[in-house]
């Protein structure tokens, strides 16, 4: 039972880890916290379920669709709620978000309807047999497509020009601007890759755990939690940070099963204690290390 | 004198014009969060009958969503009552909605149509609520006796969620469980914002489970089946009422869905019936999408209320009171009051055979009213 508990882990932590990379991108180059992050999960969610009524293919192939979409919508976002409002105080960045999240939402709302839909699974639904243990087709697809892009990050950061500008952009916006970076389009480059990252976590989750208008709350506030735990404005930090997550997600509550003398009828280890000791241990990590397991740099903390 | 008796002379000879009777039904229900799926049916039936009312009788409707919190219920339904001229209310299957309804009915003495399977809000004494789903005593029932005879269950785990829908539910499975000399081997209580289902799976299993009997809402239902599916877990899976929406199988793969069954009060999707066939045709037309047992329960209370109101009942006094003592043969069964307010007394079991979304009724319980 182990190996598919930690697959299921390891599916959903990164998962969380693009929502959480994504926020800590545009965290990075322009200071400001984007609140609309976690619905644009739920839109992404939501655009590959429009694709697969159209294009009734494997998810996977309407991955690379899904990216353009949700990166040109990254560029509307940065244009409407970002550029307009950041000479004023970081507080307006904010609130300007926040009113792109209940937007989307409602949009979706109006849209979809309130009921959840399912995405297409990415390559197709069963499970594979090791030895007598059933492992989900679509965990190991997720896994596969999560550390593709997660990759795909890293190479486009550490060894593009593209990147090298972007991280310049992110560590001094006027000593970039200073040596001739396009600074507005940079910024306007992390808002589509940020936004292409969450587009991309909706796709890999609203197969299993579907989606509805309203769940966009729910990944902001995991991504939050995995940012801080982390490291505020560490890459790294986000990845372990949403590890940590899917870790108390999935393994805590399963603690009867991979240690039977913990018996299956006591109440310490279900989903609800799960979240009980995850908020025990942000409050511990905040007073023990403040600056997140990956943190360095001192940032100011909206 | 003369022009008097002129003027009654013109109206005596003049066509007799039929007013209609006028039936004011509010549709208070929860049509977004987490019980959305189930909401939505419910105000479509309601819809399909205040569109088509019967000859005679003309029907006015406003929809209010009350979305998950009591506040809101009770908000909408203070509006809706406060210009003293509601027939009837559409009423929200959400128990602690519900629940915090009725001292608002009662005070204004109108009578609340729900599909709420809560068994509390028909054991408060409250002479204004009728409950058209069959209750917890009702399809718990069933949902028990259908895992006994057919897979002879002897170590079941209870998963339910965490809502008044859920416990009140979970209260009935032990119930007949117990009657039966049978104990749950594991029992869970679920949030509704729980999404991952393995883990609780992983512990059933682990606990020596012979089945699965569900209480679960739909969303949370079609998570759970698959999660079971991705899992391989080959266990008889008996689920409840959420099963039987359409928009829960949506969810799911045929093959997703092999051998699963639910109970439910009826399955208007398997057409059973010409009638029931000719109600699915109308749904579809309407509403682009399929019924489930909530939409054609919620469809056969508002038709009883707008009948009432076709035979005379003018008021929500008299609406109450033929509610409350008619037989009414609906689409779905033949409803009647116990005395408490529970109309509804029958109940079928669904199943799926893994080659298609629609299920086969493979099984009818009846609980007549004592």
């Amino acid at each position: 039972m182990l190996l598919p508990l930690a697959l299921n882990v390891l599916a959903l932590g990164a998962s969380y880890a693009l929502v959480a990379l994504g926020f800590v991108l545009i965290l990075n180059a322009t200071g400001a916290v984007n609140f609309a992050q976690g619905d644009l999960v739920m839109i992404g969610g939501f655009v590959t379920v429009v694709l697969a009524s159209y294009l009734p293919v494997p998810a996977i192939v309407l991955l690379p669709i899904l990216l353009a979409a949700m990166a040109a919508l990254g560029v509307l976002i940065a244009l409407a709620a970002y550029f307009p409002l950041r000479n004023r105080p970081p507080e307006a960045v904010f609130i300007s978000t926040i009113a792109v999240g209940i937007i989307l939402q409602n949009a979706a709302t109006v849209l979809f309807g309130p009921e959840p839909k399912a995405a297409p699974p990415l390559l197709g639904v069963g499970e594979f047999d090791f030895g007598g243990m059933f492992v989900s087709r679509q965990s190991l697809a997720v896994i596969a497509v999560a550390t593709l892009l997660i990759g795909s990050l890293y190479t486009l950061f550490a060894h593009t020009q593209f990147g090298r500008r972007l991280r310049a952009v992110a560590q001094d916006r006027e000593v970039a601007a200073a040596i001739g970076i396009p600074v507005d389009a940079m910024i306007a480059g992390t808002f589509a890759v940020g936004t292409a990252l969450a587009g991309a976590a909706g796709l890999l989750l609203a197969n299993t755990f579907f989606v509805t208008p309203t769940e966009g709350a729910n990944y902001i506030l995991k991504a939050y939690i995995a940012i801080v735990i982390g490291g505020w404005g560490s890459i790294p930090g986000a990845v372990a940070g949403a590890l940590l997550i899917a870790l108390f997600e999935v393994l805590y509550p399963s603690m009867p099963v991979l240690l039977p003398a913990v018996g299956t009828g006591s109440g310490l280890f279900s989903q609800n204690t799960s979240t009980i000791v995850l908020d025990v241990v942000i409050l511990l990590t905040l007073v023990v290390r403040p600056q997140g397991l990956f943190g360095e740099a001192i940032r100011q903390r909206p | 004198m003369i022009r008097r008796a002129a003027i009654l002379a013109l109206l005596a000879a003049a066509p007799t014009v039929v007013r209609a009777a006028e039936a004011n039904i509010p549709v208070l229900v929860p049509i977004t969060g987490f019980l959305a799926t189930e909401g939505t049916s419910q105000r479509n039936g309601a819809l399909l009958a205040l569109r088509n009312p019967p000859a005679g009788v003309t029907a006015k409707y406003d929809v209010t969503d009350t979305g998950t919190s009591p506040e809101v219920a009770v908000n909408a339904l203070e509006r809706a009552v406060s210009d003293g001229n509601v027939t009837a209310v559409v009423a929200s299957m959400l128990g602690t909605q519900m629940l915090a309804m009725l001292p608002v009915a009662l005070e204004n003495r109108v009578p609340l149509t729900t599909m709420s399977g809560t068994a509390e809000i028909t054991q408060k004494g409250n002479p204004y609520v009728f409950r058209f789903f069959p209750a917890d005593s009702v399809v718990k029932g069933a949902q028990v006796r259908y895992a006994i005879d057919t897979h002879h269950i002897q170590k079941p785990a209870v998963i339910y969620q965490t809502t008044a829908y859920g416990q009140s539910g979970h209260a009935e499975i032990d119930k007949v469980l117990a009657a039966n000399g049978i104990k749950p081997v594991y029992e869970d209580a679920l949030d509704v914002s729980v999404k991952d289902m393995q883990p609780a799976l992983a512990k059933a299993k682990e606990a020596g489970a012979d089945s699965l009997l569900l209480q679960l809402h739909g969303g949370p239902t079609a998570l759970l089946l698959k999660a079971a599916a991705a899992m391989n877990l080959r266990l008889p899976i008996v689920a409840g009422s959420g099963l039987s929406q359409a928009s829960t199988v949506a969810l799911l793969e045929s093959a997703e869905l092999k051998g699963v069954c639910g109970e439910t009060g009826s399955s208007p999707i398997s057409a059973e019936t010409p009638g029931m066939a000719k109600f699915l045709d109308d749904y579809r037309a309407a509403f682009k999408s399929d019924p489930d047992g909530f939409a054609v329960g919620q469809y056969d209370a508002t038709m009883m209320v707008l009948t009432a109101v076709k035979d005379g009942a003018m008021t929500a006094a008299d609406v109450t009171k033929a509610l409350a003592t008619t037989r009414y043969p609906g689409l779905a069964m033949t409803y009647k009051s116990d005395g408490k307010g529970n109309m509804a007394h029958s109940a079928v079991i669904i199943c799926f055979d893994g080659t298609s979304r629609t299920p086969n009724v493979v099984k009818h319980y009846e609980f007549p009213a004592e």
